[in-house]
């Protein structure tokens, strides 16, 4: 389907400032969303609620971070992380970093996960949304959207 | 340990475990189907708090507190909505994917009241189907969302059994609800689990087998070996050259052959068991494809061969040559097709045990429960064998041959034991046999008209490591390599090679899938030379009533070519006058085993102690729905209504030998052969009642009687029935991607139209993914690298509008005038597409799987 909704990759784990690349909480995708269909969670993250988003991209062109992005709406499994470090120092910098390690590429069943500079990402074309990925995924930096195959966050 | 929830029931699932291993193997319900257990096809999609997910992806402890839905936990209400809007709308073939697909369907319905066709298609999208092509399953679903609001359930729209009725298949219920059993839903009382330990190289000598390990371990019932084979170790369809357990000193001839057999109380001993056999190897140099073949020094695939020629074939009539030195235009190219895998849903499964009366009794998912028999008594050297189908997860010439069914019976004849073998979907990948990969080049000559003067063309193929049905698929290649057209000078040569890439034998369409896209192709190019569009040099040439075919068969007046050309052209030239690219082809295919092979129809029917009417016929239904024109073919010829007739699934000991589902057979050869059996049953109720025929067997036989090829006769029957087709693809210039099909097919009666149109529909579709996105990569080690998930199969997202139209044409006078329909539909696709392509960008394309379109694959 053509109509596409925001996704921010961060899951914010941390809660320091150890991450470079992670949402810092600034608000200003929450500031020029026209629906109100992103707020700053809990864990001081920004969320996008994808029953409300218009898929304009708008925070995308805000976010000072670069880690917003509009993907299909139709494949709940998305990486929630935008880390590029190395595996050993993505590790300490968060609990649910993606550290690369590339099991999800291995257990794929159809080529989507793939695993480049050190970051996990899903060629939505190609998944099958088995959530295989997100189940395997030892960092839990992969997510089942919907809540079902992993917790809701 | 987790307590959630299946079907309402709270459950507690100790072992953590995958929850398809849960449902399955510990709560019994089997609707939830083992397809991969990857996450890859979607076989085993339930309903995880109201989402579809597939099972064989959470594992149990993850799920505590989860409602989890299977079809079996359906309302009364639900279950009867999808029976009928699956049987209504046609949706149901082999039926593997068809509980994941209803639960799909349930999803959305609980969410979306209206959806829009869209949504229907991103609802089942996740969901593989190799039969339908998804057409059928998208109206199911419109149809199930109206009535689910109107919340009525009608009467079946068509309710008379007869010939030429849209009857709801006799097998929509059992599939739709789960309860029909593949032979992997049978879980036996002490039930072993049985698997091979397969080479490690594509060619080597066995040196030694080292057992030992294995057997200590606690659990293991048997480890067998090449040494326990009480009859014949090779088996084969025609010539014997598959090595049931290859034996020490042996040579492997692919990464497929079995080593030693593994039998184990359970699947998990089974696994450790098979890494502590020990095979030593030479390994030595390979045969990567029939370039390698060919050579005078290269290595041979077989001790016992001379050379790696499998088959080699010659057809010549008239003078090729000569004609084409005299044409006025002529053509030639180079052109390439790839291996294909059949993908059908079900992976291979066979259940063995000891039945009451001592026989070995194989329960089998295959495409003649009498070939089964056959290859199973000659390895164990003994008749005492049973063969009984149970539902096909789909075969398209792909269960033609042994796999499991051999092991599993020898298991059971050997350790009295019943026994489960199935392949993982890794294994399913590597080990049956393919479709052919060819390389061809084609010369054709016509006159100033367009009229074709010659055909010559040399063509070869890679059989892989075992012949399985590569010289009938080389054979039918050659003599279909001419296309429906009317001219007599043709010539081809072609030969098979064995190499140790995977084997390589039956797939829909049956060596005529490659050539039609080489014929098809220059023919399209040809017109452009002449001035004249792709469908007028069809309609020029077209071979019709009375003409004689290249091959020297005379046709008979069932011969409707021409008709399916005229009933595309308005949509030809409403695409061509609206300046969209279009292609168009044409295609022949035969209808029975033919050249001269005995190729008998045999049914029985059989009044029961019910007063009812049995009809067995030893034929597979592999889901093309042959059960349902058995019973259509009863009802027309016989005074019987519907609910008198019960249709028996094929079995060895009461079904007589019908012959293979294969060549596209099973209607017209084992129909006429029931049709037969009806005229006595017919005669016998003149006098008689049901009751009064209580235990009386009305038998049919028929033997399509063909001439064989080459045959010193002026004009020989090469098949006793051809099916034509003309298909066309229509792009959108804008996206470059398929906005339309339209196939047009020949099949003399159309038994069920609907069920005849999901065969075109799905026909097209799998068609759609050899011309433009599936391949079967192999690498250096012989190995095929890819799963099953990224063969490339279309999804139903991604399928365009598709138009099938049947045409009825009578004439021929057996089975009704019915003509089998099971392979031509895949067989015209991909030419019409190139041509489309052509059209777009002016490109010729020459090579499968198309380049340069949106559909091409990315990092090939």
């Amino acid at each position: 389907m053509e109509k596409q909704v925001a996704l921010v990759a961060c899951n914010g784990g941390c809660r320091s400032d150890s991450c470079s690349y992670g949402c810092i909480g600034c608000a200003a995708c929450v500031s020029v969303c026209p629906a109100d269909a992103i707020a700053i969670n809990d864990c001081g993250v920004a969320e996008v609620d994808e029953s409300l988003c218009l898929g304009c991209g708008a925070c995308a062109d805000a976010c000072p971070q670069e880690i917003i992005h509009l993907h299909d709406p139709n494949c709940p499994m998305v990486v929630k992380c935008s880390n590029r470090d190395p595996g050993k120092v993505a590790r300490t910098a968060c609990q649910v970093s993606c550290i690369g390690c590339g099991i999800c590429e291995k257990v794929c069943p159809s080529g989507a996960a793939k695993v480049a500079d050190d970051l996990s990402s899903i060629d939505e074309s190609l998944c099958l949304s088995c959530g295989m990925c997100a189940v395997k995924c030892p960092r839990h930096a992969i997510y089942d959207l919907r809540g079902v195959l992993t917790a809701k966050r | 340990m987790a307590t959630f929830f299946v079907n309402g029931q709270a459950v507690t699932a100790k072992k953590n475990q995958t929850l398809l291993r849960f449902l399955r193997d510990e709560l019994q319900l089997t609707s939830v189907k083992d397809g991969c257990s990857e996450g890859a096809c979607g076989a085993c999609t339930v309903l995880i708090d109201g989402e579809t997910c597939r099972a064989c992806v959470p594992k149990t402890d993850a799920l505590e507190g989860r409602h989890v839905i299977t079809v079996e936990g359906l309302s009364d209400f639900e279950k009867k909505l999808y029976t009928y809007a699956y049987g209504e709308a046609g949706a149901v073939q082999c039926g593997f994917c068809i509980p994941g697909m209803v639960l799909c369907t349930k999803a959305l319905l609980d969410k979306v009241e209206d959806p829009t066709e869209e949504q229907m298609r991103y609802a089942i999208r996740n969901n593989y189907c190799r039969c339908t092509g998804y057409v059928k399953i998208i109206k199911a679903i419109e149809l199930a969302a109206q009535l689910k609001k109107a919340g009525v359930i009608p009467e079946p729209s068509e309710a008379d059994w007869k010939l030429g009725s849209s009857v709801h298949r006799l097998d929509v219920e059992e599939k739709v609800l789960g309860y029909g059993k593949y032979p992997d839903d049978w879980y036996l009382p002490g039930m072993t689990y049985g698997s091979a330990v397969r080479s490690q190289y594509p060619r080597a000598r066995v040196l030694g087998i080292d057992i030992s390990k294995a057997k200590a371990l606690p659990g293991v019932v048997a480890v067998l070996t090449a040494e326990d084979i009480p009859g014949e170790n090779k088996v084969g369809h025609i010539k014997h050259d598959q090595y049931s357990l290859i034996p020490v000193g042996g040579l492997t001839h692919w990464l497929g052959d079995p080593i030693a057999l593994v039998v184990a109380e359970d699947q998990e001993t089974l696994e450790k068991a098979k890494k502590l056999v020990k095979v030593t190897y030479e390994p030595l140099p390979a045969v990567h494809g029939p370039e390698e073949a060919k050579e005078p020094d290269a290595p041979r695939v077989f001790d016992e061969e001379e050379n790696n020629v499998q088959a080699y074939k010659h057809v010549s009539r008239g003078d090729a040559t000569g004609a084409i030195a005299r044409s006025k235009y002529v053509i030639s190219k180079h052109f390439e097709t790839p291996w294909t895998e059949h993908a059908f849903l079900e992976p291979e499964c066979a259940v063995a045990y000891r039945d009451e009366d001592g026989y070995v009794r194989v329960l089998s998912t295959d495409q003649s429960s009498h070939t089964t028999l056959h290859e199973c008594k000659i390895l164990l050297g003994s008749d005492k064998v049973r063969v009984q189908n149970q539902l096909v997860g789909g075969g398209f010439g792909g269960k033609e041959d042994m796999t499991v069914q051999h092991h599993a019976a020898l298991i059971t004849h050997l350790t009295g034991r019943a026994v489960k073998v199935k392949l993982s979907r890794a294994e399913s990948l590597l080990i049956h046999p393919k479709r052919h990969p060819f390389w061809m080049d084609f010369t054709i000559g016509c006159d100033e008209n367009g009229i074709i003067q010659g055909v010559k063309a040399s063509v070869y193929s890679d059989t892989g490591a075992f012949a399985s049905l590569g010289g009938p698929v080389l054979e039918r290649a050659c003599t279909h390599a001419s296309g429906p057209y009317n001219y007599q000078n043709f010539e081809i040569e072609g030969t098979a090679y064995y190499t140790n890439n995977p084997p390589a034998g039956a797939f829909r369409g049956f060596g005529v899938t490659q050539t039609c896209f080489a014929i098809e192709s220059l023919l399209n190019e040809m017109a452009e030379r002449i001035g004249i569009s792709p469908w007028e040099i069809r309609y020029r040439n077209a071979i019709r009533p009375g003409q004689e075919l290249p091959n020297g068969q005379i046709v008979g007046p069932e011969t409707g070519l021409v008709e399916t050309l005229e009933a595309i052209k308005p949509y030809y030239d409403a695409a061509v006058a609206a300046g969209k690219p279009v292609g168009l082809a044409s295609a022949m295919k035969n209808s029975g085993v033919g050249v001269g092979l005995p190729d008998w129809g045999r049914c029985k029917l059989i009044v029961e102690d019910d007063a009812k009417v049995h009809i067995y016929a030893g034929a597979s239904c592999i889901g093309q729905g042959l059960g349902t024109v058995l019973v259509q073919m009863v009802v027309t010829n016989t005074p019987l209504q519907r609910d008198d007739i019960v249709y028996e699934r094929s079995n060895t000991w009461i079904a007589p030998d019908s012959g293979d589902s294969s060549g596209s057979r099973q209607t017209l050869i084992t129909g006429e052969a029931c049709r037969r059996a009806c005229e006595k049953l017919t005669e016998a109720l003149k006098t008689r009642t049901l009751q009064e025929l209580n235990g009386e067997v009305f038998y049919g036989e028929y033997l399509a009687k063909t001439d064989k090829l080459g045959a010193d006769v002026p004009h020989p029957v090469s098949h006793v029935a051809y099916g034509y087709a003309t298909q066309m693809c229509v792009l959108d210039r804008k996206t470059g991607k398929i906005e339309s099909m339209v196939a047009v097919h020949d099949v003399g009666k159309a038994v069920n139209p609907k069920s005849c149109e999901g065969q075109i529909e799905g026909g097209v579709v799998m068609s759609m993914g050899y011309a433009l996105r599936e391949q079967y990569p192999i690498d250096d080690n012989c190995k095929p690298i890819d799963k099953f998930g990224k063969l490339g199969l279309f999804r139903a997202h991604e399928i365009p509008e598709i138009k099938a139209i049947v045409v009825d044409k009578p004439g021929l006078d057996v089975a009704c005038g019915a003509i089998g329909i099971g392979e031509i539909t895949s067989i015209p696709t991909a030419p019409a597409i190139a041509e489309a392509y052509y059209q777009l960008d002016g490109q010729r394309r020459t090579k499968l799987p198309l380049s340069d379109t949106p559909y091409e694959r990315r990092g090939r």
